[in-house]
């Protein structure tokens, strides 16, 4: 495969093409809407698919770790999309429900350290989102 | 591609203005009229969940004639609904409202599509202007007061004049079945919502005092108001109302607010708050700024729980739309959101100790 330009360069590179040159030769209100739409989700994709893969292996490993028990990776364990992205919401399965034992038994400490993994969470979904422009919107 | 999935943009349904006006001449024969003329249809943008177009229409019913500009309101295509609603109840509801509020009136209904080729209902035009442009140009200043008015007459309409179609609390108190919500939602989801968890769990530790429930919009933003020539706001689409709290909109209002600003509770909460509590009778214990973060965070959870929905069957191949995958990017901005406001009530609370 050329793995250059990296996906997130050609996302990109699409993204103001149709932001440049398309978006201007358009007159039909609705389809300027859902190109309003493209361009800023193909931004956020570019974005996104330059790291999603490593952030989503570091926070499983961030969460095992606040979790405790945390497992010995195998060298061969997939980094393929769909199988990272599988063992990282069962990573966040174990997230929430340990989230909802320390609620229950009012464990503000724990509750603490669980809400920082959030916290780091929260911070890589807004370097994804960007600016939200709700377009069309109102 | 895969089999079965529906792939649309959404913009091929109720968008040929050569066959639409056939379509709704039936829908209107149908439901009474006579001496049906219609003419310059065309699609409108503006909302995200379902298709819009506007036309001109004269036609006589019930021994009157009257011509005027009407709304076409549908669903989209199979498949591609960011959101899945009732044209039915939605026009039972806009029926029930209409002698109390600002809204444009509903006057004809295909609930199984069977005229327009997909559920959709027709209303009145009405000549107002959209409010985000209009505050642009004539400022905010008097709108904190005549959205608590707003506000305080939809909460206020007697709840036994609602559809009996109109979804009540089960288990009897809004606020459990909306951290219920909250809780199925972070099941359901194609993947694990842990900030879910946390935000159900501490809307069930914080509860405010209780208010009586009432009609409550679900979808009340600047998105669905409009400003008509006397400086008073009109609000639109009642698709996702239902019988809950009523400051569940006050909070979905500060929510949108903060992707789509001003936010004009803000702009002068003392006389926002004061009136809506003048027109409603609720007390300062039950609507007080501390209470609206609370709902800021609560009272999202409808539209939330539909993205989620939507999001998912897109993510298991069974819908697919653009308008989908961007709506689900609500869900980053919100997650930042509700954690914030979390943060902000629990350091309000803690001042009040």
């Amino acid at each position: 495969m050329l793995s250059q330009p990296t996906t997130d360069k050609i996302l990109l590179a699409i993204a103001d093409d149709l932001n440049a040159v398309i978006a201007p030769a358009i007159a039909d209100e609705q389809a300027k809407v859902l190109l309003g739409q493209a361009e800023q989700l193909l931004r956020r994709l570019s974005r996104r698919s330059a790291s999603e893969i490593a952030w989503m292996v570091e926070e499983i490993t961030e969460i095992e770790d606040v979790l405790g028990g945390g497992k010995t990776r195998s060298r061969e364990e997939s980094l393929h999309l769909e199988d990272v992205a599988k063992r990282y919401s069962e990573a966040s399965q174990a997230l929430g429900n340990a989230i909802d034992e320390a609620f229950e038994v009012g464990d503000e400490q724990r509750l603490g350290e669980l809400k920082q993994v959030l916290s780091a969470r929260i911070a890589r979904e807004q370097e994804i989102l960007g600016q939200l422009d709700l377009v069309g919107r109102g | 591609m895969q089999r079965g999935v529906k792939h649309s943009t959404s913009v091929h349904v109720m968008q040929n203005p050569k066959e639409m006006p056939e379509k709704i001449i039936a829908l209107l024969e149908a439901s009474g009229a006579s001496d049906i003329f219609v003419d310059g249809y065309e699609p409108m943008t503006g909302g995200y969940s379902r298709l819009m177009a506007r036309f001109e229409a004269s036609f006589t019913i019930d021994g009157a004639t009257e011509s005027g500009t009407y709304v076409l309101r549908g669903d989209p295509p199979e498949g591609t609904a960011l959101i899945e609603t009732d044209r039915t109840q939605e026009f039972e509801v806009l029926q029930a409202v209409d002698p109390h509020l600002n809204t444009p009136s509903a006057r004809f209904l295909d609930g199984d599509g069977s005229h327009i080729g997909t559920p959709a209902l027709v209303l009145d035009f009405t000549p107002a202007e959209s409010t985000l442009p209009w505050i642009a140009e004539n400022g905010v200043t008097s709108l904190p007061e005549k959205l608590a008015d707003l506000a305080g007459a939809i909460h206020t309409i007697p709840v036994d004049c609602l559809p009996a179609s109109l979804h009540r609390p089960l288990s009897g108190d809004p606020l459990t079945d909306q951290i219920a919500m909250w809780k199925n939602t972070a099941h359901t989801h194609v993947e694990a919502l842990p900030i879910f968890h946390y935000v159900a769990s501490w809307l069930d530790t914080h509860r405010p005092p209780p208010v009586p429930v009432s009609l409550v919009h679900h979808d009340f933003s600047t998105a669905n108001m409009l400003v008509d020539e006397k400086g008073n706001l009109v609000i639109i689409d009642f698709e996702l109302a239902s019988v809950g709290d009523p400051r569940e909109d006050l909070g979905y209002f500060k929510a949108y607010a903060q992707a789509a600003p001003p936010d004009i509770i803000d702009e002068d909460p003392e006389t926002f708050l004061n009136r809506y509590r003048e027109l409603t009778g609720f007390n300062e214990d039950q609507v007080n700024p501390s209470v609206l973060i609370y709902f800021l965070v609560l009272g999202v959870i409808g539209v939330v729980s539909q993205l989620s929905a939507t999001g998912s069957a897109m993510a298991r191949g069974v819908s697919s739309s653009t308008n989908i995958a961007f709506s689900l990017d609500g869900l980053l901005f919100g997650q930042a959101a509700w954690m914030a406001a979390t943060e902000a009530l629990e350091a309000a609370l803690d001042g009040e100790e």
